[in-house]
């Protein structure tokens, strides 16, 4: 007994492939959740006065800021994975 | 019997696995934003000062030698 079968259809899948589709979910879910807390973060780095639009300067900042995040990422993994 | 299927240990298996790696993100990602907003407190440059790094480095150690200080605590305090 390796596969699943849904409900009312007939079709069924592998345990491999939904061990595939999990994986995928999962990828998702998790780059959804790194994106919404980046957002969070620069918005309250740059955008500190909101105008009519996002400017040049804003702009600018909103990138350096999502590759610091990005690194600020890695130097936490790090440390985090020296202690366990 | 389909040949490509795994049985339901490595199914078990597979989602134990999961959910201790989604654990280990989620405690990843909650050090990373509290040490991001303790750390860096100005606008960000195009690279971290070593002070910034560092800080973030040790902020994520301090984070974690808090939970056995917490429960250290805790326990003499039965």
């Amino acid at each position: 007994m390796g596969s699943f079968s849904t409900g009312s259809s007939e079709t069924q899948i592998s345990t491999k492939e939904f061990m595939e589709q999990m994986n995928f979910q999962l990828a998702q879910a998790y780059v959804e959740k790194f994106l919404q807390t980046v957002r969070d973060k620069c918005f309250d780095k740059c955008i500190t006065k909101p105008g009519s639009s996002v400017s040049g300067t804003e702009s600018s900042c909103i990138s350096r800021c999502m590759d610091r995040y990005f690194e600020a990422t890695r130097i936490v993994s790090r440390a985090f994975n020296a202690s366990r | 019997m389909d040949s490509s299927s795994l049985n339901s240990v490595e199914l078990e298996r597979f989602l134990n696995q999961e959910r201790e790696k989604a654990m280990l993100n989620e405690m990843v990602a909650k050090l990373t934003s509290v040490c991001w907003d303790k750390c860096i407190t100005s606008t960000p440059g195009s690279k971290f000062s070593s002070s910034e790094s560092a800080c973030l480095s040790h902020c994520a150690q301090r984070y974690m030698d808090m939970t056995r200080i917490i429960v250290k605590r805790f326990q003499s305090m039965q």
